[in-house]
């Protein structure tokens, strides 16, 4: 071969593998899930996609949830954010409202055909026109307590909030806790009280028209349960955060929390024997019929207008809803993400994990409770942009805080929360 | 002059109760790193470990990025407290000794930034770095951490150069040196103690920076020791043996080079203070 035609040999090959180079599409994906464990797992499922789709490169960024609000938008801004991106119901509008998140209708709508879509998961991403986001896993509240402690006090699990007082109450001795509840400011305790408030006929904080519908006896009467409750807790749970609660629980010294899943830490750090750790769903007020409980999806945003990034979004998230791929996903964190597929929470990927196999009745009982999710601000399809802020400032824990540590009467309590909501949706 | 046993005895007491005020929170966190998961978290807190375990420090260190976020916070903390120096001693020079038009009022300025809060400039560092290409650059925390560390660094440096006579600088300069050379050759030395103070106050405040560190970089393998560290942690699930293993270690190069330039470090501070 003269050097002529090895020269031309090797400038077709370069010229053929930098064509091929040109033709791929890589997508940039930020997610907030930073634990190594599963930051490895996420990379895992990049790998395979990656391997399987040469035409595509799907790169992972982790990021921390207490910066994300702020650098979101600034680097999208700059013209260095994500393609993808995870999110929460109250963090999807922000970035809507700058510009900066697609339509998904259309793909969101092939994928409920194929995969049967939750619909409270969906319903959270869809308003103004458009669904603004791919759901991917869901996280429930359930009660989560020790089966031990109930049965050595001779209690049934509460299914009433009147049976819950009383238990509470009963379980609390030398030294130990009925239930750990948190008082302190921030999403953890928005979450609970918001617990108590779906289980007592008070989930709307807005009416139809985007006034707000939080001042009411139903809300009080929950912020007074809340507050009742939390007498029978550590004293130091005033600032507790989800971490606190779980270490309570899984030490044995609280008997019951409310938590999106203990499983992991109770495997981990206390004892994991699954034959003693129970769930159930939330108590409901005496004269209501249903659980309920807060839940929300988490979901990934598209924020590309590119066509190419589109195309090459919407073969991503199809792969990874796949059942056999699905399973692997949710169980980056086992017991803890819940599946937003009908097929999905029937798949062999997710049902195969051991720690999921071992704790099958919990799980069971916890993607039954999640039927009856709702979010706050994010009811019976109507969203307000206000939510927002007044998720990111704590309003519903503000309440509890000048009930529980102020003193301050649930009905004014609550009052007064109505008044911050509306200076804050100012 | 000799001290009554009365006296002794009320001291020792109160370095003993003052000791164990500081000491006891980071006993608390070293021994809690070494404790088995239930022990840590066990109803009945243990002062002395019952039991013995490497487990959180090895997933932490084999498991997790921590070992990067610690490369990039002592390249970031390095190279902003020798910045730090490099400036901050010709500045505080220039400060005292230069007759400068509007001086004090801009030494006053200099003070008056120190007291701004950063996050009040963090978006528009942001675009201007955006714009510089230096988002997601070591650099970047490199020139926000001096930035921010210049002003009390200058002010310390010029109340610590007041404390040397003006003979020696007159005697050098009919000699015939010129001003980078008295500071240089005459100054420097005679200030080393200000310089290691201001050194490890760079060092620290470099060590310890969170804000911009948490918005400025985006990737992973780019994070400094606090931002990457919450991020292991996790949100709804804590693993505490993981996270005092983080603290402990997170303590170790600061502890290294205080035990290395503390006693100047100490010695820039008093000095400074009085002349």
């Amino acid at each position: 071969m003269t050097y002529k035609t090895t020269s031309s040999l090797t400038l077709s090959i370069l010229l053929l593998g930098s064509g091929s180079a040109l033709a791929q599409t890589e997508l940039m994906l930020w997610h907030m899930e930073q634990p190594p464990h599963r930051v490895e797992r996420v990379q895992e499922l990049l790998d395979a996609f990656n391997a399987a789709h040469p035409d595509i490169v799907v790169t992972q960024e982790p990021q921390n949830w207490g910066e994300i609000y702020a650098k979101a938008p600034a680097a999208l801004a700059a013209g260095n954010g994500p393609d993808l991106l995870f999110a929460i119901p109250d963090f999807a509008p922000i970035l809507k409202e700058i510009g900066a998140v697609q339509d998904v209708g259309a793909f969101v709508g092939a994928l409920d055909a194929k995969h049967d879509l939750l619909d409270s998961a969906v319903a959270s991403y869809s308003y103004d026109n458009g669904v603004w986001a791919v759901p991917l896993y869901n996280m429930a509240m359930s009660l989560w307590y020790h089966k031990g402690a109930f049965e050595a006090a001779g209690l049934a699990v509460p299914k009433t909030w009147s049976e819950w007082q009383a238990a509470t109450e009963k379980l609390t001795a030398d030294g130990k806790y009925g239930i750990g509840l948190p008082a302190s400011k921030g999403l953890y305790t928005d979450q609970v009280v918001y617990n108590f408030m779906v289980n007592n006929g008070a989930s709307e904080l807005y009416n139809a028209d985007g006034t707000f519908a939080f001042d009411n006896p139903k809300t009080a009467e929950s912020y007074a349960m809340a507050a009742a409750l939390q007498k029978f807790s550590p004293p130091d749970s005033a600032g507790w955060f989800w971490g606190d609660a779980e270490a309570c629980f899984a030490s044995g010294t609280c008997a019951s929390i409310l938590q999106f899943t203990t499983i992991t830490t109770y495997e981990t750090q206390g004892g994991g024997d699954a034959a003693k750790l129970g769930v159930a769903p939330i108590p409901h007020a005496d004269g209501e019929s249903q659980h309920n409980t807060i839940a929300y999806a988490n979901a990934v945003m598209l924020l590309s207008d590119d066509p190419a990034k589109r195309a090459a979004f919407e073969t991503f998230i199809s792969w990874l809803l796949e059942p056999a791929n699905y399973g692997r996903f949710l169980n980056m964190e086992p017991g803890l993400f819940l599946p937003v597929t009908a097929d999905g929470a029937k798949a062999d990927s997710f049902w195969n994990d051991p720690l999921v196999q071992k704790y099958k009745p919990q799980i069971e009982t916890m993607i039954a409770n999640s039927a009856n999710g709702m979010l706050f601000g994010f009811t019976n399809g109507r969203t307000f942009p206000s939510i927002a802020p007044i998720s990111g400032q704590n309003v519903l824990s503000e309440v509890l805080q000048a009930v529980v540590i102020d003193g301050v009467d649930p009905a004014a309590a609550v009052a007064a929360g109505q008044v911050r909501m509306q200076d804050i949706a100012q | 002059m000799k001290q009554s046993l009365p006296l002794r005895l009320l001291l020792a007491v109160t370095i003993l109760f003052f000791l164990l005020l500081i000491g006891l929170p980071f006993w608390w966190v070293i021994s809690g790193s070494f404790k088995l998961p239930q022990e840590i978290i066990a109803r009945e807190p243990t002062l002395v470990p019952q039991s013995f375990t490497l487990q959180h420090y090895a997933k932490l260190l084999d498991a997790s990025a921590y070992p990067t976020y610690l490369v990039n916070s002592l390249i970031v903390g390095l190279a902003s407290s020798v910045l730090t120096v490099l400036l901050a001693v010709p500045a505080a020079y220039a400060f005292f000794r230069m007759e400068l038009p509007f001086r004090e009022g801009m030494y006053r300025a200099i003070l008056l930034a120190y007291a701004f809060p950063g996050v009040i400039v963090l978006i528009p560092i942001y675009g201007l770095f955006a714009q510089l290409g230096l988002v997601d650059n070591l650099l970047a925390l490199i020139i926000v951490n001096t930035t921010f560390a210049l002003p009390f660094s200058i002010w310390m440096m010029r109340s610590f150069l007041a404390t040397i006579p003006r003979d020696l600088e007159e005697a050098a300069r009919m000699d015939g040196a010129p001003t980078p050379v008295i500071l240089r050759r005459i100054l420097v030395p005679l200030i080393l103690p200000g310089v290691a103070a201001v050194g490890v106050f760079a060092f620290i405040s470099s060590w310890t920076e969170y804000l911009f560190a948490s918005v400025l970089i985006l990737s992973d393998d780019k994070r400094t020791v606090p931002v990457g560290f919450a991020g292991i942690i996790g949100q709804y699930q804590i693993d505490w043996g993981l996270l005092l293993a983080g603290a402990s270690l997170a303590i170790l190069p600061v502890v290294i080079i205080f035990s290395l330039v503390g006693r100047a470090f100490v010695s820039g501070l008093t000095d400074g203070a009085v002349k």
